[in-house]
């Protein structure tokens, strides 16, 4: 009888605790089970990080739910090509949107797409336009980046669909500054942005969903916004859910088990895990960034040498780690910028793996082989440490590659890897002598940040503290033109200077694969962070068969 | 009693107080901070590094941004998430229940299959090889692994359970959140059960071995009742104490296992909030921590004090 009771006990404990803070679930009033196929009515999106705000402004980590809900002025598509979204067309030189002051500034104008409105029906106007602007500058919250809104001096709005930028000096990424969007002045106006709680978790936007419901820990669900602007029929999928897995061996277990149906940027190391799934299409685009060793020559000295430098670079078999370790998913590269843009130069100097050629610059720059096989000049042994991010496991991998490659001209490394977080106050405070890594760029060319010689922490990302005068000024003179022809000029300069004085040792390209029904139509991807939902509103989900 | 718990609590106190400056030292130790993530975005330039560090209060010296923290804590106040700006108490308060219903559930399987594979191993030899066996497998096997080899058999292969989450989308109900249960829960409770088992096994067979039971048997008591009212209850309070102390480090053990299954508890708020150096929440989490084992150990006292009468004579 006491057994009984015990175990009646027991059972009612465990069902109340099976119960217990349930709620009520606001998801609960469709019928998708565990395991669903996409339909125009649901995709869910298995994620791997939950957002940290929704303000495109303040968040530091991927937009891509932001995107779904916030438009910018403008975007950039899979092919890296800058395309209006909320503005009419993108001011240039060439249309008159952009005029140089004689006082050195210059002035943008933004026309915007008349018709478009707020979620809540409000007009999208260039109080908008101003209002952002003006919030930036004044940066009493914490936006992420005022980079750019920092060069203007005010916004002018003739007309409710008309603003003019003032610069106070040529800004040669203008095209890009709107492209997280405005923020809605008739909400914000007058408040503590960080604090607008109902903006930052459920942010009123223009774009083709609304958040319906963020349930912290679990998912976001958007949904299709009733008076889109771009017409009743967009977008074509009625709901998407964003759950929040962030183990990347569940959230791949989820893919292929159909309780998700989309992953973005699934890690080079599960493409083949994923290959053999019939519901799921790898989509693939070549992403604009680039895998290098950067050489930091204020830890390391031996790598302020010329000859050092091109010695490495030939030391490595990029073709091999390329073909056998990336199934040729990425492309060996010669430069920071990359074929994508419009501002690549393909004919730059470049370094084929020469194991001899490495020695015999070693030997004739005076590092000779002692006798552990490993080079020295002066009592100083070319041996140095080489950081990169612990958990990514393919970088592991390639970073031990270099380690044998280095090792057989007489280099000797010692790998050390670093937890994503550590690695980049690491980096920052340049405390490390060699790193494998990769930048990710936007759609803009910009490079002076990385290579110009005042550009190095905590003025910019020079990390390989590398300096040479003529390439700095060639860089500026980029900076400050916004014609795209002459500025292309100037770029191409740089990227063949670059390529001569090899201040890093550029691998190859990245590759963004996403996985994605195999249902799915209008799917493109995007080589930049401007991430694959960029063009959301135009996926359909073809029927099941 | 009185006496105790007021000496218990008093006791509690400078534990706690020591406890936060060892853990406010440790985290701030650890290379990155706050500000790391945003480093990775080229377009976060200097200017934005410093106004950001200014607006978190990362600018003050650490003894003030201590002081102001713990001034705080003590008031109840425990500040606001690096990551997302909302109170950290509000953050800890939603993901709690979660976790209470993770660790609950595992708990009370772990308690009830220790008892019965216990006296079974007691009673029955090939029982007690097989689940010796199963036991050291347990305590080995890492919970990420184990986590994951189960989501690949039940869900990938066989279909059964879902494989993360804590309820299907569109779905709420009692059913729904019992499957979701079982693998993490089940996880989780395969590490504890083990060691309880084996500890459990072991008072039994030494309550067996004490002259109790000898003198039981001579008078005809059947075997069955002399484990179940003899033996069980000399062994049972040091297992009462054991999975009570246990219980906290099951809250922490739950890390992983949350981390595992996706599910959205504050093991999962922790690894996501060390990731990024939210300190607000790493302190608030790591404080909670604190006081849970300092609590349950607390709870264990208590117990062992009512149900053992030479405990309390000897204050």
């Amino acid at each position: 009888m006491r057994a009984t009771r015990f175990t009646q006990a027991v059972a009612w404990t465990a069902l109340s605790l099976v119960a217990a803070c349930g709620g009520s679930d606001k998801a609960a009033e469709a019928t998708a089970g565990t395991s669903t196929s996409a339909s125009s009515e649901l995709l869910i999106v298995g994620y791997d990080r939950e957002p940290d705000t929704m303000n495109r402004y303040a968040t530091h980590i991927l937009e891509d739910i932001q995107t779904c809900v916030i438009e910018g002025l403008v975007t950039n598509d899979e092919k890296m090509r800058i395309i209006p979204v909320l503005a009419a067309e993108i001011p240039t030189v060439e249309n008159g949107g952009v005029i140089m002051r004689t006082d050195g500034g210059m002035d943008v104008t933004w026309k915007l797409r008349p018709g478009v409105q707020w979620h809540d029906g409000t007009p999208h106007t260039s109080a908008d336009v101003k209002f952002t602007v003006d919030a930036m500058i004044k940066g009493d919250w914490k936006p992420e980046s005022t980079d750019g809104f920092d060069r203007i001096s005010s916004v002018d709005t003739p007309d409710s669909l008309t603003a003019v930028v003032h610069y106070k000096e040529v800004y040669a990424p203008y095209q890009m500054q709107f492209a997280r969007g405005t923020l809605p002045k008739h909400v914000l106006e007058g408040r503590d942005i960080d604090k607008a709680t109902d903006y930052n978790r459920k942010p009123l936007g223009t774009g083709p969903y609304r958040v319906v419901e963020w349930k912290t820990g679990e998912h976001v669900l958007l949904e299709k916004s009733p008076n889109y602007w771009r017409g009743a029929e967009y977008p074509k999928i009625e709901r998407i859910l964003f759950r929040f897995v962030s183990n990347t061996n569940t959230r791949i277990n989820q893919l292929k088990s159909g309780e998700v149906h989309l992953v973005a940027l699934v890690p080079w190391d599960k493409v083949r895990e994923l290959s053999g799934a019939s519901a799921v299409r790898l989509n693939r685009v070549i992403g604009n960034g680039y895998e290098h060793v950067t050489l930091n020559e204020k830890h390391f000295p031996p790598f302020a040498e010329l000859e050092v430098r091109r010695a490495l670079a030939h030391a490595v078999n990029r073709e091999q780690i390329v073909n056998s370790m990336l199934d040729t998913l990425v492309s060996v590269v010669n430069g920071p910028i990359q074929p994508l843009s419009w501002a690549y130069e393909p004919n730059v100097r470049s370094y084929a793996f020469d194991p001899a050629k490495s020695r015999a610059m070693l030997d004739a720059a005076g590092w000779k082989t002692g006798p552990d096989g490993i080079r020295a000049k002066n009592g100083t042994p070319l041996s140095f440490t080489l950081i990169t991010q612990a958990g990514f496991a393919i970088r592991e991998n390639i970073a031990q590659v270099l380690q044998q490659q280095f090792k057989d001209v007489g280099v000797n490394v010692s790998v050390r890897l670093i937890d994503g977080t550590s690695i980049s106050s690491v980096w920052f405070a340049g405390d490390f002598d060699a790193m494998l890594h990769w930048w990710q760029s936007g759609a803009d060319p910009e490079i002076t940040l990385f290579f110009a010689s005042d550009r190095t922490p905590p003025n910019g990302r020079n990390i390989n503290y590398f300096a040479d005068d003529s390439l700095t000024r060639i860089l500026y003179a980029s900076d400050r033109t916004a014609d795209q022809d002459k500025r292309k000029l100037l770029l191409q300069q740089a990227q063949r200077r670059v390529a001569e004085l090899v201040p890093e040792i550029v691998l190859y390209n990245t590759a963004k694969i996403d996985a994605v029904p195999a249902t799915l139509r209008n799917f493109k991807g995007n080589p930049t962070n401007a991430g694959p939902f960029w063009n959301v509103h135009e996926w359909e989900l073809a029927p099941p068969q | 009693m009185l006496r105790f718990v007021v000496r218990r609590a008093a006791e509690a106190v400078p534990l706690l107080f020591v406890v936060s400056l060892l853990v406010f030292g440790l985290i701030h130790a650890v290379p990155g901070g706050p500000l790391s993530l945003y480093l990775e975005n080229p377009n976060v330039r200097p200017e934005d590094i410093e106004r950001l560090r200014r607006a978190m209060g990362l600018d003050q010296p650490l003894v003030v941004q201590y002081w102001s923290w713990f001034t705080s804590f003590v008031r109840g106040d425990w500040g606001y998430s690096y990551a997302d700006g909302r109170a950290v108490s509000t953050r800890m308060i939603e993901r709690i229940p979660a976790t209470l219903q993770l660790v609950g559930v595992s708990t009370i399987a772990a308690v009830v299959v220790s008892l019965l594979t216990a006296l079974l191993s007691v009673r029955r030899t090939h029982i007690d090889h097989v689940s010796s066996v199963l036991a050291v497998a347990g305590i080995s096997l890492p919970v990420f692994w184990l986590g994951l080899v189960l989501q690949l058999l039940f869900s990938n292969w066989l279909g059964w359970l879902p494989s993360s989450g804590r309820t299907s989308f569109g779905d709420g109900s009692l059913s729904d959140r019992a499957l979701h249960l079982v693998m993490p829960a089940a996880v989780l409770a395969v590490a504890h059960w083990a060691g309880w088992m084996l500890y459990l096994r072991g008072s039994l067979r030494a309550a067996m071995a004490t002259p109790l039971p000898r003198a039981a048997r001579a008078r005809g008591i059947g075997e069955v009742r002399i484990l179940l009212h003899h033996a069980l209850r000399l062994s049972l309070l040091p297992f009462v104490t054991v999975v009570l102390l246990d219980a906290s480090i099951m809250a922490s053990g739950a890390v992983v296992t949350e981390s595992v299954f996706a599910w959205p508890g504050i093991g999962s708020l922790f690894t996501e909030a060390l990731a990024k150096r939210d300190y607000a929440v790493l302190m608030a989490f790591l404080m909670c921590s604190s006081m849970a084992v300092i609590a349950l150990s607390f709870l264990a006292d208590v117990v062992v004090r009512a149900l053992d009468p030479r405990t309390r004579s000897l204050e």
